[in-house]
């Protein structure tokens, strides 16, 4: 241990990794520019809210785009705009898609909103008739209910009751509710009923990936440490100052787009992010490429190379039999037919690796415990193991390349591979 | 200490006392006193390790242990779940564990295989968070009682939210008898064990999606996630989908890894790396877990040491070289009997009968001993061979097999085997191979049985010239409990239950037993097997 850890490396990288775990940080719009979805979102919600209109709002996009985020970030400011004149529930198809305790939940969080007292012993009819008497009232006192139904298409499944009560309340003229549905289905809508879509204003909000530019403003963004925070100066000069060496390099840059190329909304990116900076050097304190390129291969892994890596010889050869057992178009087989092959295998080759029978069952049970390999059907739990039809998890392709991959592997086994 | 730095070979006892500190720590606490829990008990134990002891105690997981505290980062700051997976015996649980220990931080560790069921799981979790025990005054109830994923959402954000407060509301309080500054923090982490079973639960398809997006519904940067699990990430892949949690591999150990893990806490280090350097290679072939290799290598360790009793215990190139060709016809028979899990006296029994055995003849195939080790009444033998022959037979030829000369007649239709019948032959065997024993109702097993012991009395009295009344006296006997037999057969599993039979509604049965079994019982009693065996 010649070098100690610099604190105020440890500082930075705190500081770094509670950016990166703070979605409204780094979804906040860098200027507000009139069409991004923040501005637009926002113009929406705050028009119904004054004009005292009933609204309802679709946020699609993939997992991770960032719906969620923006949409908080829209929220926090309204309700800072119009201090009292917001109250919003928020619901996941997660958690409430069954109707009962929707309903169950939406009279809690009503009631912890006005102090009321909330029953839990309140039945389906009641829960929902406190909505819409709560719905009433609060149009009355131009108060505006926002519900964020996370996970929409959950929603959609079954009778939808939920969705249709919640918005033909909303056809009355003296409620005034907005309903922001998020989903990571881009055709949610299709999946409402006619009752329900007919109630429900088409309105959609697309949430795309980041284009390259967005991504390189992205980047300096979260990486570059603050001026003005109370880390010694020259550490922060230093620290910008490779790092614009390093977003500038080609080799970075290629790195970068390496991961683009595989996923590219912009939590799996953060999360990208997040490996690459936990491996900052805390001895020396600045990033480098080599943290950006080991984290490339460390979040995209390829479990089943590994797991063929793994496996031992006689494994191996039980793989390679069932690989021969599938080319034969064996349509079904199971233990005693990948025993027979492997004994024809020995016979005719006479390798040094043949094992009994009960020592290739307990390799049988590890490669299925790996899930390398797996049961055919769920049928016939009690038949005993050698008998159930088994499959292969893996393409030819993907053990003839574990195969070469492998470390001292049996120039025999390649071959019963061709 | 000591339990918690022995080697991974004891993975499993490590796993156990691990969580025993866990509870020990109150439960010692309670007998002098009334213990009341504090967060304390939320951390691994009073004693915590260093980083260098940490790494030296996990030979070959260099890689992971660093890795995983990068992840972790310094105190008090924020992380994205991880997922930790690998095959069994490689020291995921034990690892992370023990870097909590060092790191002193509070977590709260649920496994999914003790907690068999969503609501076990989210009671569990709460009752660690609320600082709950379960004990006669409360009725063993858990503190509190929640079925549905909302329902625990809320109350693990209520209890989160005190257990974060009062973490960062007194950090110097508590941790006043630590050495140092380093530990605890505001940061509280949930550990979920052998995820991998949980796809098996009812609903799974809506559980698994829900576990893994408990951090974006939670939404609180003071709480860290970590999966364990012994598939990969690729297994989980459900319709509704997750943002993917950041993958850490635990690889298996490489023969290097192997050797330093088992040299450690041994005695004679220079015997047994001598002894590892024989044994090792040969075994790495078959199989790389930990477990399985320290159990195969406990015994075989103790016939190495006896190979080389007499001679003296310096070890030099001569003797090495003698023992190892003392030793050496040990290896093989060892390397099948790998997984054989044996009781000890039948062990010592196979050993040296693999010692006689070691010099005439090479090993082929499983250890073919004429003799049975086991014990098993003649009833018993007799029913597990009518067992057999029912499982396999098909029930139309019961009638010429066991006709009343003994079923010898049925060999003697043969017919020369044209090349059509040779085709069909290989189909056959072919199904048997897929189709594996049939089942049979109890009636056909019964009279099988009467069959085969009354044939089988019949010989006897050839050969011994026995009297009549003699034979009829025994066959009563044998008769008396085959019920019983049957259902203590069906106890050790050698004939197990079937479904019923949706057509007559009565249980049907399936020999598991193997025609090498079958034989070898068969000769035991010197019953003639392979004449009632029909050879399609």
């Amino acid at each position: 241990m010649a070098a100690e850890d610099l604190p105020e490396a440890r500082a930075a990288l705190s500081l770094l990794r509670s950016r990166l775990c703070n979605s409204s940080f780094y979804f906040k719009p860098p200027s507000d520019s009139s069409d991004s979805n923040y501005s637009k979102l926002k113009f929406i919600i705050s028009s119904s809210v004054t004009e005292a209109c009933n609204n309802s709002i679709l946020l699609l996009g993939p997992r991770g785009s960032g719906k969620m985020a923006v949409l908080e970030l829209v929220l926090q400011d309204l309700l800072l705009e119009y201090p009292d004149m917001i109250t919003v529930i928020r619901l996941s198809g997660l958690l409430h898609c069954d109707d009962n305790g929707a309903f169950k939940e939406i009279a809690r969080q009503l009631c912890s909103e006005y102090q009321l007292l909330f029953s839990k012993m309140a039945s389906f009819d009641d829960n929902s008739q406190f909505m819409v008497a709560m719905l009433r009232e609060c149009g009355l006192a131009h108060k505006t209910i926002v519900f964020v139904l996370d996970e929409f298409d959950l929603f959609a499944q079954g009778k939808q009751r939920l969705l249709y009560s919640l918005l033909d309340a909303m056809q009355s003229v003296s409620s005034q509710a907005i309903v922001i549905g998020i989903s990571c289905r881009l055709d949610a809508d299709q999946l409402l009923e006619k009752r329900v879509r007919s109630r429900f204003s088409h309105r959609k909000l697309l949430f795309l990936p980041p284009c390259k530019e967005n991504v390189e403003r992205l980047l300096e963004h979260i990486l570059s440490l603050p001026i003005d925070s109370d880390l010694p100066h020259d550490y922060i000069i230093k620290f910008n100052a490779k790092l614009h060496n390093m977003l500038a390099n080609e080799r970075f840059k290629k790195v970068i787009s390496t991961y683009l190329d595989s996923d590219s909304t912009v939590k799996q990116f953060v999360r990208y992010l997040f490996c690459a900076i936990s491996k900052l050097n805390l001895k020396s304190g600045l990033l480098t490429v080599e943290n950006f390129e080991h984290a490339l291969s460390d979040t995209q892994r390829q479990p089943k190379q590994e797991y063929i890596k793994d496996c031992s010889i006689l494994e191996l050869y039980i793989l390679v039999c069932m690989k021969r057992l599938e080319v034969k178009e064996q349509n079904s087989y199971n233990f005693n037919s990948v025993m027979k092959e492997y004994k024809s295998i020995h016979d005719s080759f006479r390798t040094s690796d043949y094992y009994s029978r009960s020592v290739c069952l307990r390799a049988f049970e590890h490669l299925l415990q790996r899930e390398l390999i797996c049961f055919a059907d769920n049928r016939g739990h009690n038949q005993s193991i050698e008998f159930r039809p088994a499959k292969l998890l893996i393409t030819a392709h993907e053990l003839h390349h574990g195969l070469k991959a492998y470390r001292s592997c049996p120039s025999i086994l390649q071959k019963l591979m061709n | 200490m000591s339990k918690e730095e022995d080697t991974k070979a004891t993975r499993r006892t490590t796993r156990s006392s691990s969580a025993a500190v866990l509870r020990d720590s109150g439960e010692i606490k309670k007998k002098c006193g009334p213990h009341i829990p504090t967060f304390n008990d939320l951390v691994f134990g009073e004693d915590n390790i260093s980083k260098e002891d940490l790494l030296s105690n996990f030979p070959g997981r260099h890689t992971q242990i660093l890795e995983l505290l990068n992840l972790l980062g310094p105190l008090n700051s924020p992380m994205l779940p991880l997922f930790v997976y690998g095959g069994t015996s490689t020291g995921k649980t034990s690892v992370i564990l023990q870097i909590f220990r060092h790191l002193n931080r509070p977590f709260v560790y649920s496994s999914c295989r003790t907690c068999y069921s969503l609501r076990t799981l989210f009671e569990s979790i709460l009752n660690q968070l609320l600082l709950h025990e379960k004990d006669a005054d409360n009725g063993y109830l858990s503190a509190k009682r929640c079925e549905k994923t909302s329902d625990f959402v809320n109350s693990l954000r209520e209890a989160l939210v005190k257990v974060v407060k009062t973490l960062q509301g007194n950090p110097g309080k508590i941790g006043t008898k630590k050495l140092t500054g380093q530990g605890h923090g505001h940061m509280i982490y949930l550990i979920f064990d052998n995820l991998e079973l949980v796809r098996d639960w009812d609903k799974s398809s809506s559980i698994l999606p829900f576990l893994f997006n408990l951090h974006e519904v939670l939404n609180m940067n003071e709480v860290g996630f970590l999966f364990i699990s012994n598939t990969s990430p690729d297994t989980y892949y459900s319709n509704m989908g997750y943002l993917d949690p950041i993958p850490v591999y635990f690889s298996e150990y490489t023969e290097d890894d192997l050797r330093k893990i088992f040299i450690r806490n041994q005695t004679n280090q220079e015997m047994y790396s001598s002894f590892l350097s024989v044994v090792l290679g040969p075994f790495y072939r078959i199989t790389r877990h930990v477990n399985e290799l320290s159990i195969a290598f406990s015994s075989l360790y103790k016939t190495y040491c006896e190979a080389s009793d007499d001679l003296n215990d310096v070890p030099n190139e001569s003797s090495k070289r003698a023992r190892f060709s003392r030793f050496q016809p040990h290896i093989s028979p060892a390397l099948n009997q790998i997984f054989k899990i044996s009781s000890p006296p039948s062990e010592v029994n196979n050993l040296k009968e693999a010692k006689r055995k070691a010099g005439s003849k090479k090993f082929g195939g499983c250890d073919s001993s004429e003799h049975l080790d086991f014990h098993m009444s003649t009833s018993a033998k007799y029913l597990l061979l009518s067992a057999f022959l029912a499982s396999r037979n098909p029930a139309t030829l019961d009638a010429s097999l066991f006709d009343s000369t003994g079923g010898s007649s049925s060999r003697k239709r043969k017919k020369r085997p044209s090349e059509k019948s040779i085709e069909q032959k290989e189909i056959c065997e072919q199904e048997l191979l897929m189709k594996g024993p049939g089942t049979f109702p109890l009636e056909r097993l019964l009279a099988i049985f009467q069959c085969i012991t009354s044939v089988a009395e019949i010989s006897l009295e050839d050969d011994q010239g026995n009297v009549a009344m003699d034979s009829q006296n025994e066959d009563s006997e044998l008769m008396s409990d085959v019920l019983l037999q049957l259902s203590s057969l069906c106890n050790a599993n050698f004939v197990v239950k079937g479904g019923s039979c949706p057509l007559e509604g009565s249980t049907r049965y399936r020999s598991t037993v193997s025609e090498d079994m079958a034989l070898k019982v068969a000769r035991s009693i010197k019953f003639p097997l392979s004449k009632y065996m029909y050879r399609r």
